[in-house]
């Protein structure tokens, strides 16, 4: 029985091994590698255009601790975490539903909604720049009809990050829009009909039944939210530069001004290998912590 | 009575939909409408306002000019990359889902992990990497981290997917006496369409809108995708911005046209008759 | 043993499948559109010397950021005019865009792959390169060339240093000055302004009638900058600022702080249109003012008239310039400008497969048809003697040719960090959230560091 048994274990491992092994190599050659190679860095002082980088040991680190501008990135950056979570997934399972009911009349709603998500990120800060201009943008618009005057957005170190947000809010709701819409293919059509025919009202099919049964895709939502947005990079730098100042700076445009603008790529590797170690422990603790309210 | 209840709950839902789809409409539209304007018009009349004229030469202009070359290595390279990325990707996501060996949580969790990296800190070393191996300057360049920058979603997403199918049909497979290999293709394949259809949705436009890897590693303007075709429209100090809006309408349309026709596997009913069969 | 030939099958598939797509190689791809441009493919060895093709061609790589038609085209004529005047060398044209040029620089020199001939702005980020030892010392090609006769010395003084010469100053000159509305100016009954003092009663009359004294659209920063550089350069000349960077001086000299507190009080009397400091320049948002009659001067570089004769023609005609104007309390010289002569400068890289070619093809570059071209473009090119007949372009060719010194902007004459420094804490004191000590104190903590690494 024994033998059987560790027989079969070994096959199993043996076909982990194989359906893994191209995965491996594809993270390995090309994030594993340069992470390693970030972090060997991350110990040097590099302009990145000499042949030689000078070893300094932890001399980066310790100017990272105390960096004023890296730590309120992170502030930053925990603040797109959290308006992301507050309104990306709530208002894309609402999408998500109302789709789901509808079927296909509404498609066009579908089609449509998606929009956001295949712009490309120059087309969405172009548009959104002019649009929120404030002398000739909508809101600036609607303001003065009410009599009021121009709204300064992203010029106004107070406001700028929280319209960044809003502007990548509308940008990837889609994205968990057709995440959770796909959670709902996944649920088989008998449960909706044996809902119904229990006497459950909609309402109550979507509470009671779906809701539990889409938990694991929302969680997943929530993570790639979280991951997403301490990563963020894209829109940002196109639509504000990090500016004005460091109002809306995060840990990825941060790192790029110092690795490809201010000739600092050693400092930058720190800034990435610092960046890697946060979200990664955060990305763990919120996994296993939604995990575990899975399972009683 | 029903009825009116429903109706009364259904209008100010519709209501809420439509406005969202304004919301979430008008920056397309309006991207659209730029195309078909000067400069001057764009900026003296005003970025939301009607064009004046169905003026097409923006059009003629950027088709007349490389544009197919661009769009044709943008073919290649997002067809190439998506495909194997979705073998890649379902492959690793079967053994994470449904097999019990000793490091799977601790690779799961290294997937996850790489999702967390920044990816400009990589340029340096995958350019040098590309260089050794003489793949600089090719849009052969571009696959290999196209796949790797989006298996980690791609991984995390289909994991999650294939684990929410139902153990029966594989246990009862295994008494069959079928391998893990025949169960793969035979049930985790076609049950995963629609975790497969997702990621295959989300990753084609991230390649196809993706930008920083394929301006580091291609250099000849004829190796060059999509995203950068834009290029030829703007400069240090001049934009000309319809023109530029002009390339990305049309840099649009494929993916438009391809969601059009894949969404359609994203409906309800997948698990129809797999219980059951 | 079905099993082990199953795990053998998946694996080599893999290994095919990556192969293929490996070994691809180079696509050795015709242009799909007809374009006037000659290309030939062969990827560069980073270490090889001379590198021969087929038919003993040497073939040359240029990069360059003139991405816009008119002045691509320019430099697609001089290097197809290089090549028939010199048919052992072809050359491969790479325009990239502006704003991520200095990444893909930057990455190229980590990985040594240095294309023959390629472009900066001089300033600290050209003397980093040469430290490091990426850039070819030309002084003997220059010596023995006509450049000298031909080009700005100014210009060619901005691409020396420590007396070799490593740049050519090939594009345009471009110089900061106050652009401005004439007619609204003759409405209002507004003469040009000669002192700082005289300006800020022009802006204030302009508030009065509901129009925007400047039309700065601070978002990218260094269009501030032009605001902070000739209010401190007015004060007291250019030996402060120079001082600070060879550190026998210091950025929290008088100048700087002037210059600060002027802005900052500018910001308080609503000198700019609102969002200002989030604006975009290059997509036009402050030229949407002047457009539409809302603001009235704009204090930016002359490609501005370009950019206005591309996108509004008939603006153009109530164009009118001045000379940043002198502070009233001060003895400074008054005609000091801030620019540059040359905008982008031609390098050779150090492991060019051909110096004496890439030095040939420069003087293509820079030679009178070329620049003639440029004129044509609407640039004033850095050679001596130029004439050009657009009336605005003429007058800010007088100043460049009254100009007693010519500084480099800050933000790229500077040490990329403590430029950097420069730009991120003026945009803070344009958003008055820090005061004009504090910015420069950060600035000059920046320089130190700099000189201490």
């Amino acid at each position: 029985m024994g033998a059987l048994a560790s027989k079969r274990r070994r096959s199993v491992n043996i076909a982990a091994v194989v359906f893994l092994a191209p995965a491996i190599f594809f993270l390995g050659t090309f994030i594993i590698y340069p992470i390693i190679n970030s972090f060997q860095l991350s110990f040097h002082d590099w302009n990145g255009i000499t042949a030689h980088r000078d070893f300094i040991g932890i001399r980066n680190w310790l100017e990272l601790f105390s960096d004023r501008v890296f730590w309120f990135a992170f502030r930053n950056n925990l603040i797109v975490v959290f308006f992301s979570l507050l309104f990306q997934v709530p208002f894309a399972l609402a999408l998500a539903t109302f789709l789901d009911a509808g079927g296909k009349k509404f498609t066009i709603f579908k089609i449509v909604w998606f929009l956001p998500l295949l712009m490309s990120t120059v087309a969405v800060g172009f548009l959104f720049r002019f649009g929120l201009d404030a002398n000739f943008g909508i809101v600036t618009f609607f303001s003065r009809l009410f009599g009021g005057g121009a709204v300064d957005l992203l010029g106004d170190q107070s406001r700028v990050l929280l319209t960044v947000i809003g502007v990548i809010c509308w940008r990837f709701i889609p994205f968990y829009m057709i995440l959770y819409l796909a959670g709902y293919s996944n649920l088989p059509e008998e449960t909706y009909e044996a809902a119904i025919i229990d006497g459950a009202t909609r309402s109550q099919y979507f509470w009671r039944v779906a809701l539990p049964l889409l938990w694991p895709t929302i969680r997943n939502g929530a993570v790639l939210s979280i991951v997403g947005s301490l990563s963020f990079f894209d829109l940002i730098f196109v639509m504000t530069g990090g500016g004005p100042g460091i109002a809306s700076e995060l840990m990825a445009t941060y790192m790029y001004r110092n690795a490809f603008q201010i000739m600092r790529v050693g400092y930058g590797a720190t800034v990435a290998s610092a960046m890697f170690i946060l979200i990664t422990i955060i990305a763990l603790i919120v996994f296993r912590l939604l995990n575990r309210k899975e399972k009683p | 009575m029903a009825r009116q209840k429903k109706l009364l709950i259904w209008i100010p839902i519709l209501a809420l939909a439509i406005i969202w789809l304004v919301i979430a409409g008008s920056p397309f539209l309006f991207m659209v409408l730029a195309t078909f304007k000067t400069q001057f018009e764009l900026l003296t009349g005003g970025v939301f306002a009607w064009p004046e004229s169905l003026y097409l030469t923006n059009y003629t202009s950027v088709i007349g000019g490389r544009f197919f070359s661009y769009l044709i290595n943008s073919i290649i390279v997002v067809a190439v990359s998506l495909t194997s990325l979705l073998a890649v990707a379902s492959f690793a996501a079967y053994p994470l889902s449904r097999f019990n060996f000793k490091l799977r949580n601790h690779t799961h969790a290294l997937i996850v992990a790489c999702m967390a990296i920044p990816i400009h800190i990589t340029l340096i070393p995958i350019f040098i990497m590309m260089m050794n191996v003489g793949l600089y300057d090719s849009i052969w360049a571009l696959v290999g981290p196209y796949i790797a920058f989006n298996l980690p979603i791609s991984v995390f997403l289909l994991t999650a997917f294939m684990a929410s199918i139902p153990k029966e049909l594989e246990e009862a497979a295994e008494i069959d006496g079928s391998s893990k290999y025949k169960i793969f293709f035979t049930i985790m394949l076609p049950l995963s369409k629609g975790g497969i259809a997702t990621i295959a949705i989300f990753n084609a436009i991230n390649m196809w809108n993706e930008f920083v890897f394929a301006f580091v590693l291609t250099r000849s303007v004829t190796n060059r995708t999509l995203p950068l075709a834009i290029w030829e429209f703007q400069s240090q100090f001049t934009n000309h911005t319809p023109m530029i809006m002009t390339v990305l309408t049309l840099s649009t349309m494929p993916m438009l046209l391809a969601f059009i026709f894949f969404q359609k596997k994203l409906i309800k009913g997948m698990m129809v008759g797999a219980v059951k069969g | 043993m079905k099993k082990l030939q199953k795990v053998i099958t998946l694996v080599l598939a893999f290994v095919l499948v990556f192969a293929l797509v490996a070994c691809a190689g180079t696509t050795t791809e015709t242009p799909v559109a007809e374009s006037p441009e000659v290309e030939v493919e062969e990827t560069e060895e980073a270490d090889a010397p001379e590198e021969v093709a087929t038919g003993e061609t040497t073939e040359l790589t240029l990069w360059h950021i003139q991405t816009h038609e008119l002045r691509a085209a320019v430099i697609e004529d001089a290097v197809n005019r290089f090549m028939e005047a010199n048919p052992q060398y072809t050359v491969e044209i790479v325009p990239i865009q502006n704003d991520v040029y200095k990444e893909t620089i930057t990455i190229a020199m980590a990985a040594n792959a240095l294309p023959d001939v390629f472009v900066s702005w001089s300033g600290g980020p050209m003397i980093e390169y040469i430290n490091a030892g990426h850039l070819y010392d030309m002084t003997d090609f220059v010596a023995a060339s006509d450049l000298p006769d031909r080009l700005l010395e100014a210009g060619m003084a901005q691409g020396t240093y420590n007396g070799s010469v490593y740049g050519i100053p090939g594009e345009s000159v471009a110089i900061s000055a106050v652009f401005y509305n004439r007619e609204i100016f003759d409405d209002l009954g507004l003469s040009v302004p000669t002192t700082v003092g005289e300006m800020e009663d022009v802006a204030e009359t302009l508030i009065e009638n509901d129009i925007i004294p400047f039309a700065l659209a601070n978002g990218p920063r260094w269009t501030g900058s032009m605001y902070f550089m000739n209010l401190a350069t007015r004060y007291a000349g250019l030996s402060p600022f120079q001082n600070a960077v060879s550190g026998t001086g210091s950025f929290e000299d008088g100048s700087f702080v002037f210059a600060g507190e002027r802005i900052a009080d500018w910001v308080e009397r609503d000198f700019f249109a609102p969002g200002f400091n989030g604006a975009d320049e290059d997509t036009g948002q402050s030229r949407q003012l002047l457009y539409a009659d809302q603001a009235a001067m704009h204090i930016i570089g002359n490609w501005f008239i370009s950019q206005v004769l591309s996108e509004n023609p008939d603006f153009h005609e109530k164009l009118g310039v001045f000379s940043f104007p002198a502070y009233e309390n001060s003895d400074a010289n008054s005609d000091i400008v801030i620019g540059t002569v040359g905008d982008n400068f031609y390098h050779i890289a150090s492991t060019s497969v051909s110096p004496q070619g890439s030095f040939e093809l420069i003087t293509f570059i820079t030679d009178e048809t070329a620049m003639a071209g440029r004129i044509d473009a609407g640039a004033i090119p850095p050679i001596q003697g130029v004439t050009v007949e657009d009336p605005i372009l003429q007058a800010v060719l007088s100043i460049i040719e009254e100009a007693s010194e010519v500084q480099l902007w800050y933000d790229q004459y500077l040490p990329p960090e403590v430029a950097q420094a420069h730009l991120n804490t003026l945009q803070e004191i344009f958003g008055l959230t820090m005061t004009p000590q504090e910015a420069n104190a950060e600035v000059q903590a920046a320089m130190e560091s700099y000189r201490d690494r």
